[in-house]
């Protein structure tokens, strides 16, 4: 499996999504346009640090630069940006509202992998969660079923989620 | 209008935080230049890292003389990928550049204060003398044959 180096060849860097959004957030009272120092401001960085992402960013095609050293988002940025948004509400709804996870560790995880979820992974967590959201009493009884559910793990420390490798002890030593 | 005691502090950390930043990628990118010019190009980032250190030391006994320490935030992290001597310097290009609006940005802050405006005045001379040279070396078809001021 080499999916460890999907994840370093992915085309959208977690600095790269938060450049993209960044312009977004700072350009929203300048019809779209920002300035790097606000754009460093805004993410609490250099300049310079800015200035080689945003060399990255105008390559691939997402952002875009005038005359003026000001940056905008092109139309593919823009749609970066909406999809980036779109995968951290699914996430944090998921995490928060599903699983239960608080909501601020939901904010920070939903944050860390926003960017790096495929579309169809998105496109099934929006379908489950609209199950899940449909009123229908079999999906309030599962959801419901699931909040109340807190197992201790057998002694044997094997079941048909692990096959023989207790998930929960390993979690234990997550960094 | 004088700016407040504390803007002018945290305006000066941050143009320090710029210059350890580039110093710390000229310090890096020596290390990923591969092909033509390679040796030439070594050596003008080995004195340019020797000069925004001297930046960022000039700039942290500033905050000092105003009664404060410096304080430094510094997010980096550069990858392994090797480099050519042109993409090193047009990435230098870019770091010097934004260096030298910082400076820019940060003299009317100073207007009031006649020792750190000289001080800003004379960081702008030199940082546009830099982003000068390498601009002429970048836009130019011409072998590299840097030469930093310190080396004059």
């Amino acid at each position: 499996m080499d999916t460890w180096k999907e994840f370093e060849a992915n085309e959208l860097t977690h600095s790269g999504a938060h450049h993209l959004v960044a312009i977004e957030q700072v350009g929203a009272a300048y019809g779209g346009w920002a300035r790097v120092s606000d754009i460093a401001r805004h993410l609490n960085i250099t300049r310079g640090s800015v200035s080689i992402t945003l060399r990255a960013l105008k390559k691939r095609g997402w952002v875009d630069t005038n005359d003026h050293h000001l940056v905008k988002l092109t139309g593919d940025g823009l749609k970066a940006v909406r999809a980036i948004g779109a995968k951290r509400r699914l996430l944090r709804t998921f995490l928060a509202d599903v699983l239960s996870v608080p909501k601020s560790q939901a904010e920070i995880d939903s944050c860390k992998v926003e960017h790096l979820i495929s579309h169809d992974t998105g496109r099934q967590l929006t379908l489950f969660l609209r199950f899940l959201s449909s009123g229908a009493p079999e999906t309030k009884d599962l959801a419901e079923r699931f909040r109340e559910f807190r197992r201790e793990c057998p002694k044997t420390r094997t079941c048909e989620v692990c096959h023989g490798l207790c998930l929960m002890d390993e979690l234990k030593h997550a960094i | 209008m004088r700016a407040k005691h504390t803007d002018l502090v945290d305006d000066l950390n941050r143009l320090m935080a710029e210059e350890v930043e580039a110093s710390l990628r000229y310090f890096q990118i020596r290390f990923r230049l591969r092909g033509k010019n390679r040796l030439s190009a070594e050596r003008f980032f080995q004195d340019a890292l020797k000069e925004t250190m001297e930046h960022a030391d000039a700039i942290a006994n500033e905050i000092r003389a105003l009664g404060h320490i410096p304080r430094l935030q510094v997010n980096l992290a550069l990858d392994g990928t090797p480099m050519n001597p042109s993409d090193a310097l047009a990435e230098a290009l870019e770091v010097e550049q934004q260096a030298l609006a910082a400076y820019k940005d940060f003299l009317p802050q100073v207007m009031g204060h006649p020792k750190l405006e000289e001080f800003i005045r004379r960081q702008i001379a030199v940082e546009t003398e830099h982003v000068q040279e390498i601009l002429q070396v970048v836009q130019s078809a011409a072998p590299l044959k840097l030469v930093t001021k310190n080396a004059l």
